[in-house]
């Protein structure tokens, strides 16, 4: 009898753990207060004193609602687990990329096309959100808040010493870098370790390039790629003689510290770089200007994408309380407070203090000449960093502009049946 | 008695297998099941039947992850095991300064992914390039990192500076087992020493190097932090293990019901290699 | 007599070549504590500037690493998973190995029983951990609890290797006696088999839990959304996507190293001092 009392204690003991689990797993999901509780979860946690800063503020005006912000690294796989538990936040604060698509498509965001902040945003951020939609939608998902934008970076510095000009066109841009280079220095660097920096230029040339909306028409069946990337292929590997040997040895975080360190006159990638690159040399004086990718200086537009931007989970129960802290957000105080943090550019029109490294694409900026990331519209698994990568080390553009397509077909088959279903039922225009 | 033993271990087998049901074979059932489906890991899917399944076996980039994952992982399985057998000796044997040197053998299999990638990304990429080329060595003189053809063994030495020592741990621990006249002398002390190892010390260790080949053989297999802080896949996607695209492209990507079908492919083989490896090396076992 | 027999024995030229190999080891550490007393204005390329000293040893970075992390705090919760982690393997996968290792050779269910959670070490766990999440979280237990059941589970397999393993070395001779003199098959199991196996519990102590020290993974789904962190988890903080503070990582992945460390030592003497190597053969 003993012995099958212990073992039976022993059963116990292993069991014991799923049991102690259930008990406590009931408490700890707060108390209520009577006040209606936000939450927001956003994908910046280098953001996180800004947005502290912005929820303090917020409690302190408001005593109906609650909000709470949290800033969890992995966001995203984060974000994805929260919706399998089915526990997702009110608000979420994600970038203008191929996951906001995915989310659209998904039927998970609410159309906030009744929210009166939107507005007070420019017209060329409602735009590459709408277009980010993989087919036409009615309403609006997200209210873009910040963006960033990406072309050239370069050392001022060496830019006056040396007396270089800021190049409008490709023809330009070659001849200085062929000038830096006879003068001893290095022109560009890049960290082509990281693949996903390959797509800086990339994405920044095919503003001049290609059409926005190449990938949309691809999905139509109305072109392809081989066709529309050709030109940009051709010329994103002209570059690679004036940067340093072997740049895929080099990683992103060796390029910013080469570039803080003076040991290139430019650096191609965006003005998310720019805390990093002070970081190692916090007295730098960096500018930029737009990669002047064609030969028509009054053609070119700047790379610019939304860097964040807010969308209300379907679920919400409260979207009143939802767009009252929306509303905040977009407070001309409320964006300064981010700005302030994290050299962005704001999405909300008005005049707000820009960081002085975008002092060459202000003018851009202002007048709307802008549009978004190429690589906002690729899906991630598809790796075309990679793709590049590999094009970038080979040399082969045949090659590699007709894996891209037949990858591009292979990766996106739902989606391309998707979209044709669609065009079929409602004809293209 | 006879019954009372058969009732303990029953009593104890029993809730032990129902926990490993519930927590591993239960969610392996719904991966399985997400893998006839096009799901993204969040939102609405359809069930796609065995396209997934098809589409592995047509998909390059799969094909050669297979590839890479079982080079990677035979190369690494030997190194570590014959350097960590040859560690756990000299660890065992009658030395000064035990305890500090176990302690700081032990260090590399602490350090977290973001030290060994920088650090070792700085070594290969810096170092060992100006090594090479002030000694005039070719193969080093370019950073192994960004070569197709050097990347994978960077990893393999990596993953071995780190794994080793918890396969010396298995080893030693096994070690304890053996008495102690045994293997004092089955170390170094030439030929009457190295016949000794083969024929008492290693037979006695022989159920320890069985754990050790199917531990070894399953972190190489499923490698992924090393190669996330080396070369996230590069250069060239030359890197990309099996369980890097599982991860990258199921959970990162919105590749959920693919990389799943994929995940149990993979499940499948490598059950396959480790039984197979469990009933050669049991026999072994059963022989000596 | 302890004294001759250590002295005259040393094997200096095995001393000397394995002090030698410390250099692979500690020279990456050298590397990571310059690192970790560098500002990030230090950081360079250039190899003579990279393996330079900090120009001062201030523990600046280190005060701020904690803060950060918010230090004592996540070092609690890794604590408590830690330890209960290590408590529950030693109990529950020594009983399982004790169990399925010492009929699996004549039962065919014990020997598929261990088969079965053996494989289950295969499973890759990204395709387990969509269900997981789901699971854990309609059983209530979307939390510290359920990882720590989950790391119970997952550290099944290798645990119940070595200790089948490792019992194939301790006789049944053994427990023959004590059955002779009436003791029960558990009682057998508490008071000889389970003491003798001392140096494979402080094996499977170390090795879990330095598995479950470092896991970044589990806690960052399961307990995703609760506010608790552990110290990998409070230590993403320095990663984010276009830009990482290598200093402050460096000096809290060195906090973060020191109780694992120790906890390493202290279980390391558990191995030596087994007492399978007198008592049983």
């Amino acid at each position: 009898m003993i012995n099958k009392k212990r073992a039976a204690s022993g059963l116990a003991a292993v069991l014991a753990a799923a049991g102690l689990g259930l008990l406590l797993g009931g408490c700890g999901n707060g108390s209520d207060n009577g006040k209606v509780q936000i939450e927001m979860v956003h994908y910046k946690p280098e953001a996180v004193k800004a947005f502290e800063e912005m929820e303090k503020k917020f409690n302190e005006t408001h005593d109906d609602i609650e909000l709470k912000i949290s800033s969890p690294k992995d966001a995203m796989t984060v974000l994805k687990t929260r919706f399998i538990k089915e526990d997702a936040p009110d608000i979420i604060g994600i970038g203008g990329d191929v996951n906001f698509s995915n989310f659209v498509d998904s039927d998970m965001l609410a159309d906030i096309s009744d929210f009166e902040g939107l507005s007070s945003i420019k017209q060329a951020y409602l735009d590459i959100d709408k277009n980010l939609e993989f087919i036409p939608m009615d309403g609006v998902y997200a209210v873009p808040y910040v963006a960033n934008a990406a072309g050239i970076l370069y050392n001022r510095e060496m830019f006056e010493e040396n007396n270089w000009e800021i190049p409008t066109t490709w023809d330009e841009f070659i001849t200085l870098l062929d000038t830096i280079q006879a003068s001893g220095q290095q022109p560009l660097y890049f960290g082509f370790k990281d693949t996903w920096t390959c797509l800086a230029p990339w994405n920044a040339m095919a503003c001049d390039l290609a059409p926005a909306d190449v990938c949309q028409q691809v999905n139509r069946g109305e072109t392809t790629f081989a066709e529309e990337y050709r030109e940009l292929s051709e010329k994103i590997i002209q570059l690679l003689p004036y940067a340093q040997a072997d740049p895929y040895a080099y990683s992103y975080n060796d390029a910013c510290t080469a570039f803080a360190r003076g040991e290139s006159a430019m650096y191609c990638i965006g003005s998310y770089a720019v805390p990093q690159i002070l970081s190692v040399n916090p007295e730098m004086d960096i500018d930029s200007f737009v990669f002047p990718a064609n030969d028509n200086a009054d053609e070119q537009l700047l790379n610019s994408g939304v860097d964040l931007q807010f969308s209300v989970m379907k679920d919400c129960e409260n979207k009143e309380a939802a767009y009252e802290v929306l509303n905040f957000l977009l407070e001309d105080e409320t964006v300064q407070i981010y700005l302030n943090d994290q050299n962005a550019v704001p999405c909300k029109e008005g005049s707000f203090t820009l960081p002085s490294m975008l002092d060459g694409m202000k003018e851009y900026i202002e007048a709307g000449k802008m549009v978004d990331y190429q690589d906002h519209y690729y899906p991630a698994e598809m790796s075309v960093d990679a793709l590049i990568q590999t094009y970038l080390m080979e040399g082969d553009t045949d090659a590699f502009l007709e894996n891209f397509d037949v990858q591009w077909i292979r990766y996106n088959r739902d989606l391309i049946r998707k979209v044709q279903d669609y065009e079929a039922k409602h004809g293209s225009n | 008695m006879k019954n009372d033993r058969k009732r303990t271990f029953m009593m104890i087998t029993i809730p032990v297998l129902v926990l490993f049901f519930v927590f591993n074979t239960l969610p392996l059932i719904k991966g399985f099941m997400y893998s006839f489906t096009n799901f993204k890991g969040y939102g609405s899917y359809d069930f796609v039947g065995l396209r997934n399944y098809i589409d592995l076996f047509q998909d390059a980039r799969v094909g050669k992850s297979y590839l890479f994952t079982f080079k990677f992982a035979l190369v690494g399985t030997l190194i570590v095991n014959v350097l960590s057998l040859i560690m756990a000796l000299a660890l065992n044997n009658k030395i000064r300064f035990k305890s500090a040197l176990r302690g700081i053998y032990f260090i590399p299999n602490i350090l977290g992914g973001l030290v060994i990638g920088y650090i070792f990304g700085f070594i290969f990429t810096y170092i060992l390039p100006a090594a090479g080329k002030a000694a005039g060595i070719g193969f080093l003189s370019n950073s192994w990192l960004s070569s197709t053809k050097w990347a994978w063994f960077a990893i393999v030495v990596v993953a071995a500076w780190q794994s080793i020592a918890m396969n010396t741990i298995i080893y030693i621990s096994g070690l304890q087992t053996v008495p102690e006249d045994v293997y004092e002398a089955g170390s170094i002390d030439g030929a009457t020493g190295w016949t000794k190892f083969k024929s008492l010390t290693f037979p006695l260790i022989m159920p320890f190097f069985s754990i050790n080949m199917v531990l070894c053989m399953k972190n190489f297999l499923m490698a992924f932090d090393q190669i996330v802080a080396l070369t996230n896949g590069g250069p060239a996607q030359s890197t990309e293990s099996i369980s890097y695209l599982i991860y990258k492209n199921g959970m990162d990507g919105g590749q959920f019901g693919f990389q799943s079908a994929n995940a149990v492919l993979f499940f499948v083989v490598i059950v396959l290699i480790s039984v197979f490896q469990l009933t050669v090396l049991g026999k072994k076992e059963e022989q000596l | 007599m302890k004294k001759t027999s250590t002295v005259e024995k040393t094997n200096w030229p095995i001393t000397i070549l394995l002090i030698i190999g410390c250099l692979t080891v500690f020279f990456p550490l050298y590397m990571a504590v310059i690192i970790a007393f560098k500002k990030p204005s230090e950081m360079t390329n250039d190899i003579a500037g990279a393996l330079a000293f900090p120009s001062s040893w201030g523990f600046e970075n280190f005060r701020e690493a904690m803060e950060v992390t918010d230090f004592w705090n996540s070092l609690g919760n890794s604590l408590l998973i830690s330890i209960s982690t290590v408590l529950l393997a030693i109990i529950i996968h020594s009983l399982a190995g004790y169990a399925i290792g010492r009929n699996k050779a004549k039962s065919k269910f014990y020997n598929l029983a261990y088969l079965y959670i053996v494989s289950g070490m295969f499973v890759p766990f990204a395709i387990l951990m969509m269900p997981l999440v789901k699971q854990t979280a309609q059983m209530g237990i979307g939390n510290w609890v359920g990882v720590i059941v989950l790391y119970v589970v997952f550290y099944m397999p290798m645990n119940l290797m070595l200790y089948s393993g490792y019992l194939t070395n301790i006789p049944v001779a053994l427990e023959e006696a004590a059955r002779v003199d009436g003791a029960s098959t558990w009682r057998t199991y508490w008071s000889i088999i389970f003491p003798n196996m001392k140096p494979m519990h402080a094996t499977v102590a170390v090795l879990t839990a330095l598995s479950v020290w470092n896991d970044v993974m589990t806690p960052l789904v399961i307990m995703s959304g609760t506010a608790k962190n552990t110290l990998p988890l409070a230590q993403l903080n320095f990663q984010t996507q276009f830009g990482t503070n290598y200093n402050l990582a460096f000096a809290s992945y060195l906090l973060a190293l020191i109780p694992i460390l120790i906890f390493y030592l202290v279980c390391q003497k558990q191995i030596l001092n087994g007492v399978v190597n007198g008592a049983v053969k």
